[in-house]
């Protein structure tokens, strides 16, 4: 919200410069977000008098001025065609800087220099568009500051209020802020009633919804004139960002942003009274003053006359009853709508007004005879008429005030203070609290809130406005006594951090994407699934929670390829959303990864090659058996996304499924537009099982010496490397230790259809070394069971 | 005859320090030493001395020996050394090569910051705590103190899921204070814990990403004050910053605290002196807290009269953006593997 200085001081005596005044109220929680000296940009523009006016001596267009400022008399050449001598005109002198970010520099113009330029209300700042520079009021006297001139000499500062300080939407009650923490007196509110001259004017009320409007003020006005305001009621609203509109409606939002209070005046002789305050009838419909035809339910509130619907109760007025130039008598409303009713009509109509912003928070329901007699005063005063006498109408009551206790001894305990109860009695009075001692007991107080603090509802909320008005920097600081306590597990946090660690450690580059991706990109990836979708989405691009990681992924990936980052390795660890059978969603926590483009970066150690398949698995192999103490299943197969014959399911030993990995299959490369070969995989990070307890076995370090025994196999190609090892293992699992495959080749020898697979196996016992013998009846039964199992032959 | 054996030795030792390689130094001591040596030659004629004689002779020879096997082996080092110098001479490396590419990967920014923030807050005795991101309205709003229709839920642009079967309103959470609720239910104070993780509101725009990062942390017990919630925050914000820092808490709003604040810092850019980052204030806000609501307190069923506790909550993110000094926040969710790379 933003308030002027000058304005403020209507309200308090105060001396303290703006930046003060901001530091103090932005340390008892109205933030200071900003500074604006209505001058910045005028400070080198002056009232300047026009003595003479004369042709250029080069130019047709141009004519140059001598121009009186003050004690001097400066030459200045202008391309306006409006001004005349005798005029006063506003001259920015050479090293202004206008608001317009012109600087005005001394040069020649077509031969003549000129030390100046008068300027037009657009250079000023002062307008959007304007005709020819500006003249001001003869009377204005030369050498004047143009600000001082115009008005626009004072000080904008713009508050950010939270929303439970409805009370600080006015100026008074940032004053009512200020006063209370420079202990100095708010200056009492002029409010004197006004005569009334024309006393058969009743203001004819029904108040129908008491509420939805717990208090409602109507008065009648009779020959108003309607008209322009005066400069200090347009600067004052300019100031704060208002648009004026008439002396009329600009004292109701003068009185908005000065008090707080909205109030609506109505065209009498529109209305076919009386003004019914009433809910509105379901279906009903209103066009608001901002020209939209808005549907009704009967939970709003709305003022209504026996014709029709008159205004949006609180939140706009009605297009048909406003006041306008040919306004002559008024209907002039000031209420208390309650706040809740407010907000949800508001949000409902998804209709925001300055008027629904205060309600919404609460208003001060005490002050509306107030507020009406100095509406009334500054009408009759601004645009003249005949004020008749007040209606107030009270319905349902209001909340503030409310009776509290509060406990020095608690305040200072939650506070960490140490204040005495005299000290924090003062706080809470300067607020405007009635403070007494509570009956029977001196260890508490009974603290009345005020009519516009509808925050205030319990000892906490004392609590705060105490410890805001000692100042939260003087509160002393110390550290919490934290007993100890057992660590909380987190696994599945602890198995990411875990994850990421052994990942980065590969080279993996750790990406987070948005929890939302686009239908389109999910169903290539997931086309069974039903994706939860967002009610109301920012885009179509970010609309349904994502069911794999996979997705957004893959366009992280390949914004990065389009951008030629060609060699990748991206991980992601995070939450996807599954929709169950029963309608329940399911968090899984998953780990998805893609790598592409070179294995190495280039280097002359190595030729360049591409990523394959056998580099993720690699990969995998290493980060799973880490995690888990054992190797993964990968049996042929996976989602069809990927390349049917370089994919595999991952299970782990007792066939538990833990994902899948391969190669992206050549459709989803075109559909993502993929040049390049892509590695991929998504593993359920829920599902990996824990790695038992670090346990030495004695196989792991048996003393007595093993044979390396090496084996040349002749097979069918498609034979599973896989499936040889598990058979060969079974031979002898005790004496076999290890099987390795250390070549494999097709080729001149080999017969067609064939490979040739060199295993590579430990013999060995953990009691004893092994004998010829043994090794020798060892290795039939390996050449036998290769034989039977899988047709091999050993090569010679 | 000693003339004979003086000759053969200087010969011989001559040969010897001027052999070219091993095979010489061999070739020599067969020719002097050996079996048809002219050592050998030469004491034969050993029997036809008197005693005196041989003693002499046999004395000179059995020197000769000596010293011919030390200069032997003298030379024999020295060629082998001579012949590992070549050797090593020829096994020349350019050592400034690069090495064999062996890259390491990196955390996303936010994760370095988010783990930074937990190794602080679990040192000091506040250990993570997780919940679920897709949330209700009770668990995000009412129990947070925040009714429908208070002005504060426009504080949090949700985004809305389809109700769930029993007809509860879904939401994804504004934030991680959810968390909160779920740990204090049913439990009996002292309790303390921090809730890190994701969160969503629907909103973008330069400053804002509809996905972000949250830190809430909240601690219950008998005589919590905020005084300790001064301490705490400022010397979390002190440890996570790498240096001494002026913290400010200044009044704030939150529904679910009372009193609240929020907390700003002096600014890393200009030290207090006004800059654009800090919009010439010459601070920074970094952190939201205040004591825990007694409505809060009474939702989950604690004491609020035995109880009082304090919560705070902070955004990753800005956290991230602060210390790592990177410019655009929208960049954190493109992945671009040169922005990872570069802030990592």
């Amino acid at each position: 919200m933003k308030i002027t200085l000058d304005w403020l001081r209507d309200h308090i005596d105060t001396e303290l410069d703006p930046a003060t005044i901001g530091a103090k109220l932005t340390m008892a929680g109205l933030e200071l977000d900003a500074l604006i000296r209505l001058d910045q940009g005028l400070e080198k523009v002056q009232v300047g008098l026009l003595e003479t006016v004369q042709p250029h001596p080069n130019a047709d267009r141009l004519t140059v001025c001598r121009v009186k400022v003050g004690p001097e008399t400066l030459e200045i050449v202008c391309g306006a065609k409006n001004h005349r001598p005798g005029d006063k005109v506003a001259v920015a002198r050479v090293g202004a800087n206008l608001p317009n970010g012109l600087e005005i520099q001394l040069g020649k113009i077509r031969g003549v220099t000129s030390h100046g330029m008068l300027c037009s209300l657009k250079e000023l700042g002062l307008a959007a568009e304007s005709d020819g520079v500006l003249i001001l009021d003869p009377a204005t006297p030369d050498g004047l500051a143009i600000a001082d001139a115009l008005g626009k000499n004072d000080v904008v500062l713009e508050l950010g209020i939270t929303p439970n300080r409805g009370d600080c939407l006015g100026v008074r009650g940032v004053a009512r802020e200020l006063a209370a923490l420079t202990a100095r007196p708010l200056l009492p509110l002029e409010a004197t009633p006004v005569p009334v001259t024309v006393p058969e004017a009743i203001a004819p009320v029904r108040l129908e919804d008491p509420l939805g409007c717990p208090r409602y003020a109507g008065r009648i006005i009779r020959g108003v004139q309607v008209g322009p305001s005066p400069a200090w009621l347009k600067n004052r609203l300019e100031a704060v960002g208002l648009r004026t509109i008439n002396n009329v409606v600009d004292i109701t939002n003068y009185l908005l942003l000065d008090l707080n209070q909205p109030l609506h005046a109505f065209d009498l002789n529109r209305l076919a009274l009386p003004v019914v305050v009433r809910r509105a009838q379901a279906g009903e419909t209103l066009r608001t003053l901002d020209g939209i035809e808005r549907t009704l339910t009967d939970t709003m509130t709305v003022i209504a006359d026996q014709q029709r619907t008159l205004a949006l109760a609180g939140i706009m007025g009605g297009e048909e009853s406003g006041v306008t130039e040919i306004t002559t008598d008024l209907f002039l409303e000031a209420a208390y709508f309650e706040p809740i009713g407010i907000a949800r009509t508001g949000r409902r109509l998804e209709l925001v007004s300055e008027s629904r912003h205060r309600f919404e928070r609460g208003t001060d329901p005490e002050a509306l005879p107030q507020v009406m007699e100095r509406a009334t005063r500054l009408i009759l005063e601004l645009a003249g008429g005949q004020a008749g006498p007040i209606t107030v109408l009270d319905g349902h009551t209001w909340t503030p005030p409310q009776a509290l206790t509060y406990r020095p001894e608690r305040v200072n305990r939650m506070g960490g203070i140490d204040l005495t109860p005299a000290a924090m009695n003062t706080f809470l009075t300067a607020l405007g609290c009635r403070v007494e001692p509570d009956s029977g007991k001196d260890s508490r107080f009974a603290v009345t809130t005020p009519s516009w603090r509808h925050d205030l509802k319990l000892e906490e909320d004392l609590l705060e406005e105490i410890l805001r008005l000692h100042g939260y920097d003087r509160i002393p600081t110390t550290l919490p006594r934290v007993p100890a306590s057992p660590p909380t597990p987190d696994p599945v946090r602890r198995l990411a951090d875990r994850v990421r660690t052994l990942l980065v450690g590969q080279g993996y580059q750790e990406a987070i994407d948005y929890a939302f991706v686009s239908p389109a990109i999910q169903r290539c990836f997931n086309p069974e699934a039903t994706p939860l979708a967002l009610i109301n989405p920012l885009s179509e691009e970010q609309s349904v929670l994502r069911t794999d990681l996979i997705a957004g992924l893959m366009e992280s990936a390949q914004r990065n390829l389009n951008r030629g980052n060609l060699r990748l390795r991206l991980f992601e660890t995070g939450r996807v959303f599954l929709n169950q059978a029963d309608g329940t969603l399911a968090e899984r926590e998953r780990l998805a990864g893609v790598i592409t483009g070179p294995a190495d970066e280039l280097s002359p150690h190595a030729p360049a090659r591409g990523v394959d398949f056998f580099d993720l698995k690699g990969d995998l192999e290493s980060l799973l058996s880490t995690l888990t103490g054992a190797l993964p299943q990968f049996t042929p197969g996976g989602p069809s996304f990927l390349h049917p014959m370089r994919k595999a399911q991952l299970s782990t030993a007792d066939g538990t499924p833990l994902g899948w990995m391969g190669q992206l299959h050549p459709h989803a490369m075109a559909q993502l537009e993929l040049r390049k070969e892509v590695q991929l995989f998504e593993l359920d990070l829920e599902a990996l099982p824990a790695r038992p307890p670090a346990r030495v076995s004695e196989s792991a370090t048996s003393r007595f010496p093993g044979i390396q025994s090496d084996f040349t196999f002749l097979m069918p190609e498609r034979t599973p490397a896989g499936a040889v090892i598990q058979e060969i293992l079974a031979v002898d699992p005790t004496l076999i230790r290890r099987v390795q495959v250390t070549a494999i080749y097709t080729g001149t020898g080999v017969p067609e259809g064939h490979k040739s697979l060199t295993l590579s196996l430990l013999l060995q016992a953990d009691d004893r070394t092994l004998t010829d013998a043994e090794s020798k009846s060892l290795s039939e039964r390996v050449i036998a069971c290769a034989d039977t199992r899988f047709g091999a032959t050993m090569r010679q | 005859m000693l003339e004979e054996l003086s000759l053969l030795k200087t010969i011989a030792l001559s040969e010897l320090t001027t052999a070219a390689s091993p095979a010489d130094l061999e070739a020599i001591r067969v020719k002097t030493l050996g079996k048809k040596g002219s050592l050998t030659q030469i004491l034969r004629g050993l029997g036809q001395m008197n005693d005196a004689q041989r003693a002499t002779l046999g004395a000179m020879a059995n020197a000769f020996k000596e010293e011919f096997a030390q200069t032997l082996a003298n030379r024999m080092e020295h060629l082998k050394q001579a012949e590992l110098d070549t050797r090593l001479q020829r096994e020349w490396v350019d050592v400034t090569l690069p090495g064999r590419p062996r890259t390491t990967g990196t955390l996303h920014p936010v994760t370095r910051a988010q783990n930074e923030i937990i190794a602080i807050f679990t040192a000091m005795g506040f250990p993570p705590a997780s919940g679920p991101e897709v949330e209700s309205d009770w668990y995000n709003f009412a129990a947070l103190n925040i009714p429908p229709d208070h002005p504060a839920r426009e504080m949090h642009d949700t985004f809305y899921l389809p109700p769930d079967p029993e007809g509860h309103k879904r939401l994804l959470r504004t934030h991680t204070s959810p968390v909160q609720i779920r740990v204090m239910k049913g439990c009996q104070p002292p309790l303390r814990a921090i809730a890190p993780g994701k969160v969503f509101r629907c909103d973008s725009d330069i400053t804002h990403t509809p996905m972000f990062h949250q830190v809430e942390g909240f601690m219950v017990d008998e005589g919590v004050h905020f005084g300790q919630l001064k301490g705490l925050l400022e010397a979390f914000l002190v440890e996570f910053f790498e240096r001494p820092l002026p913290v400010r808490f200044r009044p704030s709003f939150f529904p679910f605290t009372e009193p609240s604040a929020e907390v700003d810092m002096g600014c890393l850019f200009c030290h207090g002196q006004g800059c654009r980052v800090c919009k010439r204030t010459g601070w920074l806000e970094v952190l939201g807290c205040g004591l825990i609501h007694p409505n809060v307190l009474a939702n989950v069923g604690i004491d609020r009269e035995r109880y009082t506790g304090f919560a705070f909550g902070m955004g990753v993110e800005r956290l991230a953006m602060l210390k790592y000094g990177f410019p655009d926040l929208r960049a954190l969710f493109d992945n671009d593997i040169r922005f990872l790379s570069r802030y990592a």
